[in-house]
């Protein structure tokens, strides 16, 4: 009873505002305690500056930075930047999602990003980011486990290593969100905990490390017999149409072949189509905070700021490529439909970025358009197979992510203008990046071909098994009453969308702290008894 | 003679019953989302770790004008398709309609259905 009344005194003060008197007066002496503090402040600050010039004509002598001193600060805050743009790209995907599935399942969708994000981010610490970025043979790393033993900086960009692993985290979560797109409406949460973990610590960082990482076979080309076919050139993904994407779109397609269709979804093929989507609006605006979190993907992957050319070129080529993918996508479907169609436009530019990917350090703002615009035709196309194939993907993540990286991944090949290999203090241009369209031959299209290849056999399979087995252990589709119900009610108790929230609805569960968040009336009532009674 | 046949089923049933009345040729139908409590008395929900009851559980509303001589007919397929055999399946039920015109050609009666 005494902690009640403890808690209440200030209520009790709180009422007294009622009165205008006590207002009045609360106001002057407000204002008044503002005034000192701005004064002191003000004293505090001029005799700081009185101090600091006699310091400074003290000594007069200049400060002697060395490189690293300023091209390491700025070189981490252009990784940091580009990693917080990348992080915001989690809301562009839950928006994104969410507007293109039913309302049923918003709130599904809205735990399942928030959950992975949270999710890969421990595991990316614990083990995720040794198996990517540890020193260890050509298939997997094995040092920096919890994130012991890390040097100050990450090799010789001079990027502050946590910086850097915060970049690559905010990759590692994408790659985990772009799966769960073309498994919404029917994945049980259980199962997206168990899939979860197998992508973003295990699946995700270990095919990254063979691309990425120290001594990663595929971007070392180090397998004599590749070497020998690719003439040398070695398996280049700038930024990660294959790493990120494909690898996200296709575990996104083992899925939804495991977890079969959507119930009442039914084909083009028996006369039927796309469950439609619940708010166009939101998918929308996903779409565009997709595109702007982009800004950070792909020019952060220089790792760099000095390297500004190159970062303004990258910035430019992906916007363009966005564009251009935009552009034909709508185009592509309008003689279907005779209308301009904004799903497909989303879709379609989605496309261009992820094409835009791999190429877009080492590409003209020229091959950058063509790049996106074939991704734009890519998209549509690749929807349309997998309606074919009768897989139920609500939100495109397999034609956007798996098909346009695929074709990204291959456009370096043919597009590279032949541009330096980026590194901490500017270009390498000992080793000029050139395309078949460019005089480079097919030596470069080739290593492509053998990287995407490898990641599609090897990503999908393991995915599939990953996926059966979940299937066959905890279960990873939902009950049918559940799924006709909805995975909101059913799995997180409570729709997206309420008719009138708090209109007919009662909290009846008192805990402890949980009940000051209800403000239902029994909650209020507890509260005026304790307080009369004190 | 026309009769209004008003049906309260589960909302995920609807698609069901549409198409069964679509293929006996009801040629119409307005529906709408209600909320309202019978039996099922209302359901629980949850919200940072409390649980709500609510009161009025999400129902769709359905509303069939139909020749007399087909009430049972459409009445039975309503029941067959949007029965689950579980609590909250709703209720069907008919009435005599007065008048009933259509709009565009001012037809009344059954010829306006």
């Amino acid at each position: 009873m005494k902690s009640f009344s403890v808690i209440f005194a200030p209520m009790k003060k709180l009422a007294r505002f009622k009165e205008k008197e006590t207002r009045r007066a609360f106001v002057a002496i407000f204002s008044g305690k503002m005034i000192g503090i701005i004064a002191i402040l003000g004293a505090m600050i001029g005799v700081n500056m009185l101090i600091g010039g006699a310091a400074n004509a003290q000594t007069a002598t200049p400060i002697q930075h060395t490189a690293n001193e300023l091209v390491n600060p700025v070189n981490t805050i252009w990784v940091l930047v580009t990693a917080f743009l990348v992080f915001f790209m989690q809301a562009g995907f839950m928006a994104l999602e969410a507007g293109f599935a039913r309302s049923r399942e918003s709130v599904n969708i809205m735990l399942e990003c928030i959950f992975d994000t949270c999710l890969c981010g421990l595991l990316y610490w614990a083990f995720g980011f040794a198996f990517q970025f540890g020193t260890g043979n050509g298939f997997i790393g094995h040092t920096f486990f919890f994130l012991h033993g890390t040097p100050e900086t990450y090799g010789t960009t001079g990027v502050a290593f946590l910086a850097f692993f915060l970049f690559q985290f905010a990759f590692a979560d994408t790659c985990s969100t772009i799966t769960s797109g073309a498994m919404v409406g029917r994945t049980s949460f259980k199962g997206d905990i168990y899939y979860s973990i197998a992508v973003s610590g295990f699946i995700y960082p270990i095919f990254a490390h063979w691309v990425w990482g120290p001594g990663g076979w595929l971007g070392g080309m180090t397998i004599h017999s590749l070497n020998t076919f690719t003439n040398g050139a070695v398996f280049r993904d700038f930024a990660g149409s294959t790493v990120v994407h494909t690898v996200g779109g296709f575990i996104a397609l083992a899925g939804a072949i495991v977890l079969g269709p959507r119930l009442g979804r039914k084909f083009k093929r028996d006369g039927g189509g796309p469950l439609p989507p619940h708010d166009l609006n939101l998918g929308a605006i996903g779409t565009v905070i997709l595109w702007f979190g982009w800004y950070g993907f792909n020019p952060g992957s220089t790792l760099s700021a000095l390297d500004f050319t190159g970062i303004g070129r990258v910035a430019a080529n992906t916007t363009l490529a966005a564009c251009a993918g935009g552009i034909v996508a709508m185009f592509f479907v309008y003689p279907r439909s005779k209308k301009y169609d904004l799903g497909m436009a989303c879709n379609g530019l989605l496309g261009g970025l992820v094409a835009i990917t791999c190429p877009c350090y080492w590409v003209s703002p020229f091959g950058a358009v063509m790049i996106g615009a074939v991704a734009g035709i890519v998209v549509p196309l690749g929807v349309d197979l997998l309606e074919r194939w009768r897989i139920d993907d609500p939100i495109g993540a397999v034609a956007v992510h798996g098909f346009a990286g695929i074709w990204g991944t291959l456009s370096l090949g043919l597009f590279a203008t032949g541009f330096g290999v980026p590194t901490a203090d500017g270009v390498d241009r000992t080793s000029l990046v050139k395309g078949l369209f460019y005089g480079g031959g097919w030596s470069q299209f080739k290593a492509q071909f053998v990287g995407s290849l490898t990641c599609v056999i090897v990503v999908f399979g393991v995915s599939l098994l990953v996926m059966y087995a979940v299937k066959k252990t905890v279960g990873l589709r939902i009950s049918r009453e559940a799924e006709l119900e909805g995975l909101d009610l059913h799995e997180h108790g409570t729709p997206a969308y309420h008719m009138e929230f708090g209109q007919g609805m009662t909290y009846t569960t008192l805990t402890g702290v949980g009940s000051f968040l209800g403000g239902g009336s029994e909650a209020r009532a507890g509260v005026g008894v304790e307080k009369d009674s004190s | 003679m026309v009769h209004l046949v008003t049906a309260v089923i589960k909302p995920f049933k609807l698609e069901e019953v549409k198409d069964a009345l679509r293929g006996a040729g009801v040629l119409g139908m307005t529906v709408s989302e209600v909320q309202g409590y019978g039996r099922q008395g209302g359901k629980s929900e949850t919200f940072r770790g409390g649980e709500y009851t609510v009161s009025f559980v999400p129902k769709v509303k359905l509303e069939i004008l139909v020749d007399s001589s087909d009430v049972d007919k459409v009445i039975d397929i309503i029941a067959v398709t949007s029965k689950t055999g579980k609590i909250g399946d709703g209720k069907i039920w008919a009435t005599d309609v007065d008048r009933v015109l259509r709009v565009r050609t001012g037809e009344a009666g059954a010829d306006a259905l």
